[in-house]
């Protein structure tokens, strides 16, 4: 199937991307790698006049690690660059996993981390590891800037709180309390070039005296958006973690999932995994924040 | 709408092509340019066949928009070989491990394992494994495949020349 | 053992390798003609209808549409692989009064380039009338169902029986009898090379087609016939094909299309599928429900079965009748079996229709025959290896009704499986949530049948030598990337005794190669070939060996030996010339008639399915994920006979494919359908295994010599694809005493099996 009929604008500027945005506004999108994107285009999902490729806009092109900022994502930047960026995989090993199993070699290497953000996927790989994290989505439009945390940013399956005008300038992280562990789990009946059917990223933080003192549990695929579960955290903070209290915010987690039967899995199935990975990548997490290793 | 003209730097021949917004890369490189060499085995970005190299990194030109690539180096495998008469050691090492059946995944394979040995000269076999991870062969098992990816690291390593 | 010539069993790199890793094979798709137009074709958007009317006028009017066809434009000449049985011949190119799937082509557009004839399909106007749709086997064969095709009643299009020795009887008096159910579902070949084809006019009336299939000369004859030209009229090319596995081995509607528009319009049609077509409405492997009862006497002896199948055909026959004989087949191939009972049936319902795919109804049956001995065995007491040692095939054994077996190194496989798995040492030590499985297989080396009932024989070759040392093989066999182009070639210069770059070759050009070929499939290319190349080969060594005898004057008695590009007297290699020499002066003998040689090869005295057998026995070891299900094959075991291995590595590669294949279909591939569509038509959600997916596996070949192939050899194509569903059930009960009967075993299965699933 050969694509509808488009124009492509390639700013070199993100002012010149925000104009050309308001220029076009209802008949114009983004483009960051377009490996969503452009098979949508392919299959008719999608028809639309412009498309505005930030593929070239230096300011957007860019991703950094430090104690003092935390994790700053570019918009353009790649799945690969993150997850190969100095930083990542010790600070936010749960979003470098996502970064670097994800689709395929090739995809990483197109896709971005802001396109994957602004899909609004229900199974976007890397929502979860970011909401735990407490992630922070930065975008820039005609009126200015905002920030806008991501576990606010979901409407629903593919829809998002973005305005057609704006632009994700940066996705940001603070950079996690210390001690502290994460792990992000998927589960799909193939390894690669693959979409989760079940994604679940945990975190934990504990103080001086070993108490929870922040937790984090996010699901993908298994809900109309990727989303934290309060409650299930809430079991945790504060308390001496044993296996009892794992188990038993791995299975809020689950209760709290509202998966649909389809192609990938049923719901009854996904709906007991969220409660096994949860498990698993809280237990994994402790361990980490135990032994101090981040 | 227009068609753009855009400039596309393949296996280092300039062509100036002016081209339809809408059209892929895959589509350029076989329609336009009669480079035929890149396969599309399922034009969705899931197979891997048509993997070609772009500013050093693999990457599905069926997802690629050519006026994206406007101005950038891309490879493909009629790129690879040195010479009429030489095959480059990547090619070599496929021919001589069998890992050839039918060759419709073959240039995407060969592309992804350049992409593989230019970023990581000696990679573990998991990590080849996970290298080919994105193009999808149904003849071979990868088996071969894999051995002719380690054969190739080992002919590239001696000489140190990574490049061809 | 006979002494080969010692380019039997190299592993001679393959000769297209170099075309291949540089981007310069040409595949269908890679080729443009002058002039050329392109094919879109429209399909039924539903399961089971009725065409009550269809206007292309809006189509036609589209600027830059050169032509616009529907079945009643078209000679409606029905056709199938089957031409012996004309009634099973039920598909025509275009729809014509009724669809009967979800993809059904109804209508065709030729137009100046793809986005054109693609908005003139859009604009085609058809109005339906839905019929009621079947989409599973049992609602199919149910009273009062709907027929799908008037002819066939009960939907069932297709019936084979075997019934020989005391079934019952021996049901009556076993030590031990069990019956189960078991249900496989449909998989695709998934070969990377999407279908495509191209056809250009030829002078008078001709056609020329390339296209991605895997048997030419069936196409020629059955798209000469649906277009009602004379067979010599058209012509099917060779070009690279990426794949076919059983899923290119028929007319296919588009060929129809593309050489009928071309002849039309006058200018060369193409037509390349996508993908997601190809998943949505493309050939698959059958659907069955497997009902089958065994019996075994005290001492573990089989002595009856009771085998019921009923398979999916979807829409058309297709392929489906072969698969139904032959799934009774293999239903009594691998083990001796004094009474057995076959009762298959071919079943329409509204859904893509099933085909041949590797294997051809043997994964199915030996997924049912497999899981029963394991089964048999633990209830029993036996050792699972053991059980089928007792009543595996042996070299002379007759398989009744079906044809002696000349080569057997069945038990041999087994015992060396079990040695290389460490089978009896890791039964010992088992582990939670660690299991090993076996399942054994015997296929066929190409078949004796003629369904297809062609006047010709099934494999031929024309070999012509030159005195520059050189010979050029002429054969219709197709390499799809199993690797003829390169064994048939190895055949030749090994018995000629020729470096094998002196060996060039025109293949699969049915205007230029000897008649005929019946294709790739049925494991049969290496085996029918390579003795028709070797008829070839004996009457040009005949051409030769007189100039030998007269320029050394050899006595009577003396043998002659073709070895190194030379010919020489085997009791005194001095006696030597070079081959090209000997060429030379046998032409000037002949007074310039060129050294030319036919050979021919019908496997005949044979019984009904095969000249030969192949056997092998597979081991699976695997670590079941206790909370999510998920299996992860360990490793895989395997030791085979498939007689001599002409190129060892080709064999390998045979086998390094079948296990992924064999993986995918256990594990990971199924169609999710919903009233007759297909919801994962792409790789993304249909998912065939990765690189990172493929355990690491061991084998050995268990050599025989088979007296019927060339330098002995047997299959090694499609029996491999066989075991590994039943090897990893059994292993997946081993580990956690759930048994799968029910294909593919799914993490969902599994856990819902253990009843662990909430």
């Amino acid at each position: 199937m050969s694509l509808a009929h488009f124009e492509v604008h390639q700013p070199t500027s993100l002012a010149q991307a925000l104009d050309l945005l308001s220029a076009h506004r209802a008949d114009a999108r983004v483009l960051c790698g377009g490996t969503d994107l452009v098979p949508k285009l392919k299959a008719g999902v999608i028809a639309i006049g412009h498309l505005i490729s930030l593929k070239r806009v230096p300011e957007l092109d860019h991703v950094s690690f430090s104690p003092d900022q935390g994790l700053v994502i570019g918009g353009a930047a790649r799945l690969s660059d993150v997850a190969e960026a100095p930083g990542v995989a010790e600070n936010y090993p749960g979003l470098a996993h996502a970064c670097s199993v994800m689709a395929t070699t090739q995809i990483r290497h197109m896709g971005t981390v802001a396109g994957n953000i602004a899909n609004a996927a229900p199974s976007g790989d890397t929502a979860a590891p970011l909401l735990v994290h407490d992630a922070v989505i930065n975008v820039v439009g005609p009126g200015g800037r905002r920030s806008i945390p991501l576990a606010d940013f979901f409407a629903g399956p593919g829809a998002s709180v973005l305005d057609s005008l704006e632009i994700i300038e940066t996705i940001t992280a603070p950079a996690p309390q210390k001690p502290c562990g994460s792990q992000y789990l998927r589960l799909s009946a193939r390894s690669l070039v693959d979409i989760a059917a079940v994604g679940v990223a945990a975190l934990i933080a504990l103080d001086g005296a070993g108490r929870v003192n922040r937790c984090r549990l996010a699901m993908a695929a298994v809900a109309p958006t990727p989303r934290r579960c309060p409650e299930a955290e809430a079991l945790l903070e504060g308390k001496t973690p044993d296996a009892g209290l794992i188990a038993a915010a791995a299975q809020a987690l689950s209760a709290a999932s509202c998966p649909i039967d389809d192609v990938r899995s049923s719901a009854a199935y996904r709906q007991q995994m969220v409660g096994v990975l949860a498990r698993r990548a809280l237990e994994h997490s402790l361990k980490l924040a135990q032994g101090g290793a981040q | 709408m227009a068609k753009q003209n855009i400039e596309l730097i393949v296996n280092g021949d300039r062509y100036t092509v002016a081209v339809d917004p809408w059209r892929t890369l895959a589509e350029v490189l076989r329609e336009e340019l009669n480079l035929t060499g890149t396969k599309v085995g399922c034009n969705q970005g899931d197979c891997g066949a048509c993997t070609v190299i772009m500013d050093g990194r693999s990457v599905s030109s069926c997802l690629t928009l050519a006026v994206e690539a406007h101005q950038r180096q891309i490879t493909t495998i009629e790129g690879l070989a040195p010479s009429r008469t030489q095959l480059h050691p990547i090619q070599e090492a496929f021919v001589e491990a069998q890992a050839v059946q039918c060759g419709f995944c073959t240039s995407g394979m060969i592309m992804s394992a350049k992409n593989l040995l230019d970023h990581n000269p000696h990679p573990t076999e998991e990590e080849i494994r996970a290298g080919l991870s994105g193009n999808l062969c149904r003849c071979t098992g990868y088996v071969k495949i894999v051995e002719a990816i380690d054969l190739a690291a080992k002919k590239l390593d001696p000489a140190g020349a990574k490049e061809a | 053992m006979k002494t080969n010539p010692k380019l039997i069993g190299q592993s001679v790199p393959r000769l297209d390798a170099p075309q291949k890793v540089t981007g310069q094979a040409i595949y269908t798709d890679d080729i443009k003609l002058p002039g050329m137009l392109y094919c879109k074709m429209l399909t039924s958007p539903l399961p089971h209808a009725r065409i009550k009317r269809i206007d292309v006028s809006k189509a036609r009017a589209l600027p830059g549409v050169k032509d616009v066809i529907i079945g009643e434009d078209t000679p409606k000449v029905k056709y199938g692989n089957w031409r012996l049985v004309p009634e099973s011949q039920d598909e025509l190119p275009l729809a014509v009064d009724k669809v009967r799937f979800v993809g059904d082509e109804v209508a065709a557009v030729a137009a100046l380039d793809p986005e054109i004839a693609e908005k003139a399909i859009s604009l085609i106007e058809v109005e339906y009338e839905e019929l009621p749709a079947l989409y599973t086997v049992e609602d199919s064969i149910a009273d009062g169902a709907p027929l799908i095709h008037e002819e066939s009643k009960g939907n069932v299009s297709l019936v084979r029986k075997i019934n020989y020795g005391d079934v019952d009887g021996s049901f009556a008096s076993a030590h031990y009898v069990r019956e189960d159910t078991f249900r496989v579902h449909a998989v695709q070949h998934a070969y990377m090379e999407p279908c495509a084809s191209i056809a250009a006019p030829d002078e008078g009336g001709r056609v020329t087609l390339w296209t991605s299939t895997q048997t030419p000369y069936i196409v020629q004859c059955l798209l000469a016939s649906t277009l009602g030209i004379p067979e010599n009229h058209v012509r099917v090319m060779k070009v690279a094909v990426g794949g076919g596995f059983g899923g290119k081995m028929e007319l296919r509607p588009w060929e129809f299309c593309c050489a009928f528009m071309a002849l039309r319009t006058g200018r060369p049609v193409k037509f390349l599928w996508s993908r997601k077509e190809d998943l949505s409405f493309g050939r698959r492997r059958h659907g069955m429900t497997l009902y089958s009862k065994i019996a075994f006497a005290k001492d573990g002896k089989l002595i009856a079965k009771d085998f019921q199948v009923l398979l999916d055909g979807g829409a058309y026959n297709a392929m489906g009748p072969t698969a139904t004989f032959l799934c009774g087949t293999f239903g009594n191939m691998a083990y001796r079996l004094p009474a057995y009972r076959y009762f298959g049936r071919h079943v329409y319902t509204n859904k893509p229709p099933a085909s041949a795919m590797r294997g051809f109804g043997a994964p199915q049956a030996y997924f049912a025959m497999e899981s029963q001995f394991s089964m048999a065995a633990e209830e029993m007491g036996f050792d699972p290896i053991d059980l089928r040692i007792i009543n595996a095939m042996e070299e002379g054994d007759v398989i009744p009704e079906v044809a002696t077996v000349s080569t057997c190194g069945f038990k041999e496989s087994l015992e060396k499986v079990r040695e290389l798995s460490g089978w009896d040492e890791k039964r010992k030590n088992r582990q939670p949530g660690h299991g090993l499985g076996i399942s054994a297989y015997s296929f066929i080396s190409g078949g004796v049948f003629n369904w297809f009932n062609t006047k010709y024989n099934f494999s031929a070759a024309e070999v012509r030598v030159y005195d520059d040392g050189t010979a050029h093989l002429f054969s219709m066999a197709c390499d799809i990337g199993q690797g003829p182009d390169t064994v048939l070639r190895q055949i030749l210069a090994a018995d000629l005794g020729l470096s094998i770059d002196k060996v060039r070759l025109t293949a699969m050009d049915t205007a230029q190669t000897p008649k005929a070929d019946l294709g790739s499939w049925g494991s049969r290319v290496t085996l029918m070939n390579g003795n028709a190349i070797l008829e070839a080969t004996k009457k040009i060594k005949e051409m030769l060996i007189p100039v030998l005898f007269a320029e050394f004057d050899l006595n009577q008695i003396q043998d002659l030996a073709f070895e190194d590009d030379h010919i020489f007297v085997k009791s005194n290699p001095k006696k030597r010339m070079s081959f090209a020499q000997a060429v030379y002066k046998a032409l000037r003998g002949r007074r310039g008639e060129p050294l030319v040689a036919q050979g021919y090869y019908t496997p005949r005295n044979k019984g009904l399915v095969s000249p030969a057998f192949s056997f092998g026995a597979q081991v699976a070891e695997v670590t079941v994920d206790q909370d999510t299900g998920l299996v992860k094959v360990d490793k895989i075991y395997t030791a085979h006979d498939c007689g001599v291995p002409i190129n060892k590595k080709a064999v390998e590669g045979q086998l390094e494919g079948a296990i992924q294949m064999g993986l995918g279909y256990t594990l990971s591939e199924q169609f999710v359908m919903k009233d007759g569509r297909t919801l994962n038509s792409t790789f993304l959600d249909y998912k065939v295994p990765t690189a990172l997916d493929m355990p690491p596996s061991e084998s050995v070949e268990v050599e025989t010599y088979e007296p019927e192939g060339p330098f002995g050899a047997k299959e090694a194509g499609e029996g491999l694809a066989i075991p590994t569903a039943a090897a990893i059930g059994h292993a997946v009960y081993e580990a956690t005493g759930y048994r799968c009967k029910d294909l593919p075993i799914t993490p969902e299965k599994v856990l819902r099996g253990l009843g662990k699933l909430k």
